[in-house]
């Protein structure tokens, strides 16, 4: 089974129960801000060349996470992103996913 | 259930986490904070009338108008654009590209003329262009576009580059200079290594015209050069500021992963980019572009870069206008720049401010932030460079513009336009 798949069926279970599910969406949180927001913006919606994380399902963005942790090179971007997800482990990607997915529109 | 299905959390999950305002620094200076607008999509530049009427651009959207009373007229519309009072269907925006500076001309009491530069594809290959436009005389909408530049560059495809998609490097601030009239415009590299040294092809050149694009007579540039060209050799000068005392105009540009500089600019001078490859001794560069090399996608040490691909390469071009200021070595987003003018700003009274939208890469330190730079009363050497710490959260400065209040306004691309009182 993908690591990509074990985070998403992590994610579902986490998101069961509202308690765990808020905590987790506030560590999300703190770690959007920290390695996110800065380019993507406090609303994820995107700035200037860099791109909106709204309106993209988990799956995707746990995906593009998960291939720039894993070295991959894809897009403009690469050397902005890669350095940062090689710092994420799984929880963080799904902490972070799950702020996203929860918080905007 | 699904993670697809998270939409159907979000009234959950609200009830349980507090999703606050942005927390302010709490370390702030005298400086008032004043929120004008929010909400805004990439706002990109401002320019004011004497009574504080403010226009703006929105990168993706067009020009709009913020009037005294408070209340926004959407004046022009990019292609594609809903609620503006008219829309231009070849106006479009991508990547870094679309519509970017504005200007108010200065005899618009009588001629109601405005100067915006904006990305087009009413040619191929697409290009940038400085449109002249007429206000009505209550503001409600703009017509008589007349393009004044129409031949900017524009990078049509992708190319293996860090932020390499279509659209990058563009310049895009329009200002006049009080000193001598003249409009000034900054353009880009475009990504090609061929552009910034071109005697002809006007990306990476601060142009010097008069309001009806035609070059100041008093330009300098090299022989076989668009005498439109008052610098050259710049990699992406997105800030240009005027010294109150001088006139003398100071660009502002990004370094490519080091090197952010100011520049004093000089007449026909270069400012020495030169991202060719099989030039100074590099080879060949990923799509004939040297300019993040080498190791483009990798972190590495800054003046080990700049030695290699310099910012001001004094080695080929022995006489380029040396920087007064390259922010440390760092490359971090400088964007644009003003003059703050006024005895309530104090010491900082007649000081350049200078935004950095910020770009935390390969050790980087992020560094969105407005700097203070003290200068020399001739404007030519930086004294001091102080950070000014700001009574509101940082962001991505975009445009610094000195109201007719005093006031310093900074558009950060998160969507908002501030305003600072000291």
């Amino acid at each position: 089974m993908k690591t990509g798949s074990i985070i998403v069926i992590w994610l579902t279970i986490l998101l069961g129960t509202s308690q765990a599910a808020a905590q987790d969406v506030e560590v999300g949180k703190s770690l959007y801000k920290k390695n996110c927001r800065a380019c993507h913006g406090p609303t994820a919606k995107g700035l200037a060349s860099y791109p909106k994380l709204v309106g993209h399902p988990a799956e995707y963005l746990v995906d593009r996470l998960e291939r720039y942790r894993a070295g991959e090179k894809f897009g403009p971007n690469t050397p902005l992103m890669a350095p940062r997800a090689k710092k994420l482990s799984d929880e963080d990607i799904s902490n972070i996913v799950t702020f996203i997915v929860t918080t905007f529109e | 259930m699904k993670i697809g299905n998270a939409t159907s959390l979000v009234t959950l999950l609200l009830g349980a986490t507090v999703f606050s305002a942005p927390v302010f620094a709490q370390n702030t200076t005298s400086l008032k904070h004043t929120l004008v607008l929010e909400d805004l999509e990439n706002p990109w530049d401002m320019a004011f009338l004497d009574d504080g009427t403010m226009f703006y651009t929105e990168k993706c959207k067009g020009l709009s108008v913020l009037l005294p009373s408070g209340e926004t007229k959407a004046l022009l519309g990019m292609g594609g654009s809903e609620g503006f009072a008219s829309t231009a269907d070849d106006l479009f925006c991508e990547g870094q590209a679309g519509m970017m500076g504005v200007a108010i001309d200065p005899n618009f009491a009588n001629n109601r003329r405005i100067y915006v530069y904006s990305t087009s594809n009413m040619s191929t290959p697409h290009t940038n262009r400085l449109m002249r436009l007429e206000v009505s005389d209550d503001f409600s909408n703009v017509s008589g576009r007349t393009d004044i530049v129409d031949d900017v560059p524009y990078k049509m495809k992708a190319s293996d580059h860090p932020f390499g998609g279509p659209g990058a490097h563009n310049g895009g601030r329009v200002r006049f200079n009080p000193g001598d009239g003249y409009l000034y415009l900054t353009t880009g590299d475009t990504h090609n290594g061929q552009v910034p040294q071109s005697p002809t092809m006007m990306g990476s050149k601060v142009l010097r015209i008069d309001t009806d694009g035609t070059a100041a007579p008093e330009n300098t540039p090299p022989v076989g050069f668009d005498k439109r060209t008052y610098t050259y050799g710049h990699r992406n000068v997105q800030g240009i500021a005027f010294h109150p005392g001088t006139g003398t105009p100071i660009a502002a540009e990004h370094g490519p992963w080091h090197s952010d500089e100011i520049t004093v600019l000089r007449n026909g001078g270069n400012a020495g980019w030169d991202p060719r490859p099989n030039m100074a001794g590099r080879g060949d560069c990923p799509d004939n572009y040297c300019g993040y090399s080498p190791n483009q996608m990798v972190g590495e040490n800054r003046f080990a870069r700049a030695s290699w691909m310099p910012m001001t390469d004094f080695e080929t071009y022995p006489s380029a206008m040396p920087p007064i200021w390259n922010n440390n070595g760092w490359s971090q987003g400088t964007s644009s720049a003003a003059f703050l003018e006024g005895d309530t700003w104090g010491d900082w009274d007649g000081a350049m401010v200078v935004g950095l939208m910020g770009i935390g890469f390969g050790g980087t330190p992020l560094g969105q932030r407005i700097d203070v730079l003290q200068l020399t009363d001739d404007g030519t050497e930086v004294i001091d460079v102080t950070e000014m710490t700001l009574p509101m959260e940082a962001g991505r400065f975009r445009s610094l513009v000195v109201g007719p209040d005093g006031s310093l306004y900074a558009a950060i691309d998160e969507g908002m336009i501030h305003k600072l009182t000291p």
